[in-house]
């Protein structure tokens, strides 16, 4: 473990006699500040501090060693899928040695990156699709008739049992997913908005099988294949339409028939969620089906009676990343199983750091391998459930519909055993004091709708009114390289003051709720008309809805709302913002959101800006493609002007 | 407290001046000149183009005499060195005492033994700032310009009159334009390009006679294929000879040159020469350089001047820039390799292992690696395979102290 | 007078140096990687990374030797050794764009402009208070500047 130096381990093993939290006694050590002086800037400033003075690395300390940042890779000009490579391009070599110029490596690049992003989510969908059909076919726990019903209705599937009904729902995706590429998929013209649907006709967008899609691009994308960079960058908008409609939206459909469908509630959030008198399993990933079963055996008594044996009062799933965040979305069906959410992926390893998680059940990204060596060293018990996101020290026990109840006690006297054995040897750092407990969670289309009364209605007025100036959706990741959660925050702060609602829905919801931006106190930070509105509503300026598959939802409420007013989705004044997004999965939504012809603002360029032609494309052109476009801006009240900007421009040529 | 005069502003003097005033702070200096201003005979034409005016073509900061406290007399004739004496005579019998002196006359334009073409008072050298001063007036009263010889200089003014429209004529007695610098290749290259903007040349040929007018002006050149070429004026650039007579007149050992040792010194005890004069070299690097290594050796400083390797030349007319180092028609017994492209054209000359000659046209940059070569006659045997993406990689090496690099072979 | 010592030991080739050198001379008023014109023969660094054909790279930097012979063969003075900071500055009014520099420096280093008009040399980066952009680019600390 070369991270933990000598020194390093000694003072954290002198940390762990103490009574008194960590913190406190981590600060009154001397050579504490020499350790980590240098993490990165966060929104959330206790975290950052909290963060600053762990004696383990984290991704917020080696920001600083990964400062220099390779210019060529940052304008996605650096090819190496071939053995001439890595070619870069330069005033001296502007081709590549195959004669690739900057546009077509620019768009082989990004169109890769949006391939993998995309079968990152259908991957999802797919496991979440066999979920529900083992569902049907073992007769097994419906938690949301009302939503099995709804996709029945909306898929065009008569049938009477609810059993066979999961069946045929799942199959009408899954045998979408799974057909080639030259057959389009089936659900897309159920599921896609009509005015969207005949746009993409137009461009020739719309996608096959999902899986093939992929397959598809990825050899489009190969060693001298396609050099064509306008073609490639319309194959990101037919993969983003597989990506938003299966592995978003769908997604969330699906799991809410077998998880429950989300309800609005106030819960806790932050590191203050973890109580060490319980056995505390981390959670990580997307697939919130994959812990359909043992969420629920954790509470059954032969397995209580097991962590009380070991000394516990019981079990405790901690939230982090986006499957926290779904299982808080849900959290009103889960109240005794699930503690909170604790942070979103850049916070996952200050949360094991804090010497009462004993176990990490991972199924799917964002499951960082600096987890790896703190796990290690706190003894903490790693299993992966999905070899998808396979970590190096986690076993791996691949959920199995068949198997589960076998499998699932297994994984259960394992983290008892961990339990056992950590406690008491392994150091406490706890952060008691850190979130809140009143963070509002639960948003969904249909909750949302629920709660404004059953109709769409009071909030189109409040937008025709101005009390609403439109609606922006900060969604996606979370990333340090520029700071945790900064521009995040920054941007959120700026458009609510301008009385833009805010909703979000991926990791940008961890980071804000933890700075307790989705209090009903929040309102204080919202612009006159939109705090006036939280006021009466009683509701917070920024609208949690979970995980980044909740995206997903947001454009179905704005499909919803431009539905009712007749409208198609450009014209709404409604912007997205996906200011930190992190990877490649971000990347497929956001072509999702150009293909529903929505402005989207990102923090940082996604690898493009050495091609003119395709920033061009992207920023420019896409608007009379699609309607959408790329806004790149690091900052936030400069981004918050351009995306306020757009907002009154839609209001101005809806005549409100 | 020394005495240190210097006659001539040009390359070699200036240079001169500059190092001694750095060596012997305490020092008297005086640069003697015939030219009025200081001037780089090298940006003539930018002057004669009218690009820039005879402070734009100055090479030495405005301020230099003044900051460097050195005397400089401008527009004087030397009239003779009274080498016992140690005294210069200049002008109208003024006179400058020195303790060490240095000649550093350059060069003068040469008139080969054409009928009219010496004593014609519309024939012009291309030389000094006085010359392009006459070709300047002599241009405001005819557009039409006989060039003798094509060589750097030749090109130089029609480079510059061309851009001021005049209808420029350039006999070259070579079967090419620029004759010691390229090959047919380069030649022709530069030559579409002057012809592009308005030149027309009369190769493998030379003046024979000239039809003078009432006055003695050459109003029409006769060649000796026969035919004839009408003009308003000529420009002699058909090569220069050293400018020995001072030292010839005072004693000094001069032959086609002045005479001098390894340490640049004249068959006179004190007295120096440095720049063309020598007939060392007749580039600019290497006048400077003479300058600096006399000047040393004038201040005390025992400095080895180390023959020079006459034979290199960039140009850069119309945008079109070339590197010429080595022998390129000593072609005997040697390697040619040849590599062209659209954008390039490169060729090199190579003997036993050597490279004797190279040529570059296009982007020359980083090339200077090549003169070394040839000039230090460097086996590249084993580098043949790549002779034309040479760098200093293949050489590469860092002298650990100072942090310099060094040549490692 | 100050110099950047090299070390090739330590360099990896990945040309930041030459980016930080492109980002620290462009002339379009910008600033950031993100918009940098990275075709634009116009933003050519001044420095360059070769191979040394065994895997290793060698760094080219201008020495600003005790003795140019850039400047010793510049015959307009747009090249002159600074003898108070140690640099050999260029001045791009006075050049006539002989490239009698770029025939005379045995290393490669000065090259000619795209437009002919001018030629393009390290200067150190002296418009910046903190120093040459390369060597505060370069990860591996493979170049330092020095003090000699």
């Amino acid at each position: 473990m070369p991270i933990f130096a000598g020194s390093l381990l000694s003072l954290f093993q002198a940390a762990r006699f103490t009574k008194k939290t960590g913190k406190e006694e981590l600060s009154m050590m001397n050579c504490t500040d020499c350790l980590s002086r240098n993490t990165c800037p966060s929104a959330d400033k206790p975290m950052e501090e909290y963060i600053r003075r762990l004696p383990l690395e984290t991704a917020h300390h080696r920001v600083q060693g990964q400062s220099t940042k390779c210019g060529f890779g940052l304008q996605g000009v650096c090819c190496r899928l071939c053995a001439n490579g890595p070619c870069r391009v330069t005033p001296e070599a502007p081709r590549g040695i195959c004669g690739a110029n900057a546009d077509t490596i620019v768009a082989r690049n990004f169109l890769r990156a949006v391939a993998a992003g995309s079968g990152c989510y259908i991957h999802v969908v797919e496991n979440t699709a066999r979920q529900l059909k083992n569902t049907g076919l073992h007769r097994d726990k419906i938690r949301s008739e009302k939503a099995l019903q709804r996709l029945g209705e909306l898929f065009g599937i008569d049938e009477a049992d609810k059993y066979a009904l999961c069946v045929r729902v799942a199959d009408a995706v899954l045998s979408d997913l799974y057909r080639p590429e030259y057959e389009p998929m089936e659900l897309v013209r159920k599921l896609a908005y009509p005015p969207r649907l005949e746009r993409w006709e137009k461009l020739g967008i719309l996608p096959g099988g999902a899986k093939g899609e992929v397959f598809q691009n990825i050899v489009k994308t190969s060693t001298n294949l396609s050099s064509d960079p306008v073609e490639m960058l319309l194959s990101c908008l037919r993969l983003g339409i597989s990506t938003g409609i299966y592995g978003l939206q769908l997604t969330n459909l699906l799991n809410d028939v077998v998880l429950g469908d989300p309800e609005i509630r106030p819960a806790p959030v932050g590191m203050n969620v973890i109580d060490p008198d319980y056995i505390n399993i981390l959670i990580t990933g997307h697939q919130h089906s994959l812990f359909t079963y043992i969420q629920d055996r954790l509470l059954e008594e032969d397995v209580l009676e097991k962590a009380k044996a070991a000394g516990a009062k019981g079990f405790k799933l901690v939230g982090c990343t986006c499957v926290g965040q779904d299982l808080q979305l849900r959290g009103a069906h889960y109240t005794e199983i699930f503690d909170g959410h604790a942070g979103n992926n850049y916070i996952s390893e200050a949360v094991l750091s804090c010497g009462a998680i004993d176990a990490v059940l991972s199924e799917f990204n964002c499951t960082l391998p600096g987890i790896e060596p703190i796990c290690e060293q706190l003894k903490i018990k790693q299993i992966c459930l999905d070899v998808v996101a396979k970590k190096a020290n986690a076993e791996y026990i691949p959920f199995q519909y068949e198997t589960r109840r076998e499998d699932g006690d297994r994984i259960i006297d394992e983290i008892i055993a961990a339990y056992r054995e950590r406690r008491g040897s392994m150091p406490m750092n706890l952060f008691s004091e850190h979130g809140n407990k009143n963070t509002l969670t639960g948003v969904s289309e249909g909750s949302l709708k629920a709660f404004l009364g059953g109709s769409w209605k009071p909030l189109i007025d409040l937008i025709v009114s101005g009390k609403v100036k439109g609606l922006a959706g900060v969604v996606g990741c979370s990333s340090v390289a520029y700071g945790h959660d900064t521009l995040t925050a920054a941007l959120t702060r700026e458009l609510i003051s301008r009385d833009i609602l805010v909703l979000t829905a991926g990791c940008s919801s961890g980071g804000l709720e933890n700075i307790g931006m989705m209090t009903p106190e929040a309102a204080e930070l919202a612009g006159p008309n939109l705090r006036a509105v939280c006021k009466q509503l009683g509701i917070p300026p920024v609208l949690n809805f979970g995980p980044c598959l909740a995206i997903g939802r947001l454009e179905m409420v704005a499909t919803e709302i431009a539905a009712e007013l007749h409208v198609d989705l450009p014209q709404l004044p409604l912007v997205f913002s996906a200011a930190q997004w992190l990877e490649e999965q971000a990347l497929a939504d956001g072509a999702f959101a150009l293909a529903l012809g929505l402005p989207l603002h990102l923090g940082v360029p996604p690898f493009m800006t050495g091609s003119s032609l395709a920033t061009k494309i992207l920023t420019e052109d896409m608007l009379e493609l699609t309607g959408g476009q790329v806004i790149i801006d690091p900052d936030g009240k400069s981004a918050a002007d351009r995306l306020e900007a757009i907002i009154e421009e839609k209001r101005r040529a809806l005549h409100i | 407290m020394k005495r240190f005069v210097i006659i001539g502003a040009g390359a070699a003097g200036i240079t001169a001046a500059k190092t001694l005033r750095d060596f012997c702070p305490e020092d008297i200096i005086t640069v003697i000149s015939t030219d009025e201003k200081v001037h780089s005979r090298c940006m003539l034409h930018k002057y004669l183009g009218h690009e820039r005016d005879a402070e734009g073509i100055n090479f030495v900061p405005p301020d230099f005499f003044e900051k460097n406290d050195i005397t400089h007399l401008c527009c004087e004739e030397v009239q003779r060195i009274d080498t016992e004496k140690k005294t210069v005579y200049y002008g109208e019998d003024y006179f400058a005492p020195y303790d060490r002196l240095l000649i550093a006359t350059g060069s003068a334009f040469f008139i080969p033994p054409i009928p009219h073409f010496r004593e014609a008072p519309n024939v012009f050298g291309f030389r000094d700032l006085s010359d392009a001063l006459k070709i300047d007036a002599a241009f405001a009263a005819g557009r039409r310009v006989f060039i003798v010889g094509s060589g750097l200089v030749g090109l130089d003014a029609a480079s510059a009159l061309c851009r001021r429209g005049a209808e420029v004529t350039i006999a070259e007695m070579a079967p090419r334009v620029m004759p010691l610098q390229t090959d047919e290749f380069a030649a022709g290259v530069y030559q579409k390009a002057f012809e592009e903007h308005g030149c027309r040349f009369l190769l493998a040929t030379g003046a024979s006679d000239a039809v003078v007018d009432e006055k003695g002006n050459i109003i029409e050149v006769i060649l000796s294929s026969g035919e004839r070429v009408a003009c308003d004026f000529v420009i002699m650039a058909a090569g220069v000879r050293p400018r020995t007579q001072i030292a010839l007149e005072s004693g000094i050992a001069a032959e086609r040159a002045i005479a001098v040792d390894d340490h640049l010194r004249t068959s006179v005890p004190d007295i120096y020469a440095a720049g063309d004069c020598t007939g060392l070299s007749g580039v600019w690097p290497d006048a400077m350089a003479q300058g600096k290594a006399a000047a040393e050796n004038m201040a005390g400083i025992d400095t080895v001047y180390e023959k020079p390797y006459p034979f290199k030349n960039t140009c850069n007319f119309f945008g079109i820039t070339m590197l010429s180092v080595g022998r390129l028609d000593d072609t005997e017994g040697a390697k040619i390799l040849i590599h062209k492209t659209e954008k390039e054209y490169k060729k090199a000359i190579l003997k036993e292992g050597k490279l004797t000659g190279f040529l570059s046209l296009g982007d020359i940059s980083n090339s200077g690696l090549y003169l070394h070569l040839i000039k230090n006659g460097i086996d590249i045997r084993e580098k043949q395979d790549k002779l034309f993406r040479l760098s200093f990689a293949d050489f590469y090496g860092i002298n650990e102290k100072n942090g310099e690099y060094v040549y490692t072979v | 007078m100050k110099r950047i010592f090299i070390d090739p030991k330590k360099c990896d080739g990945c040309k930041n140096c030459s980016l930080a050198c492109m980002e620290s001379h462009r002339k379009d008023g910008q600033t950031g990687i993100y918009t940098l014109q990275l075709q634009d023969p116009e933003n050519q660094s001044r420095n360059r990374i070769l191979s040394d054909g065994k895997g290793g790279y060698l760094p080219i930097f201008c020495r600003h030797c005790d003795i140019p012979d850039c400047a010793g063969a510049c015959m307009s003075g747009a090249l002159q050794k600074n003898m108070e900071n140690g640099l050999v500055e260029y001045n791009a009014d006075s050049c006539a764009a002989c490239y009698m520099c770029v025939m005379s420096c045995r290393y490669g280093v000065p090259a000619i402009s795209p437009d002919r008009r001018r030629m393009i040399k390290c200067d150190f980066c002296t418009h910046l208070p903190e120093g040459p952009a390369c060597v505060r680019a370069c990860p591996k600390k493979a170049i330092e500047v020095r003090e000699v």
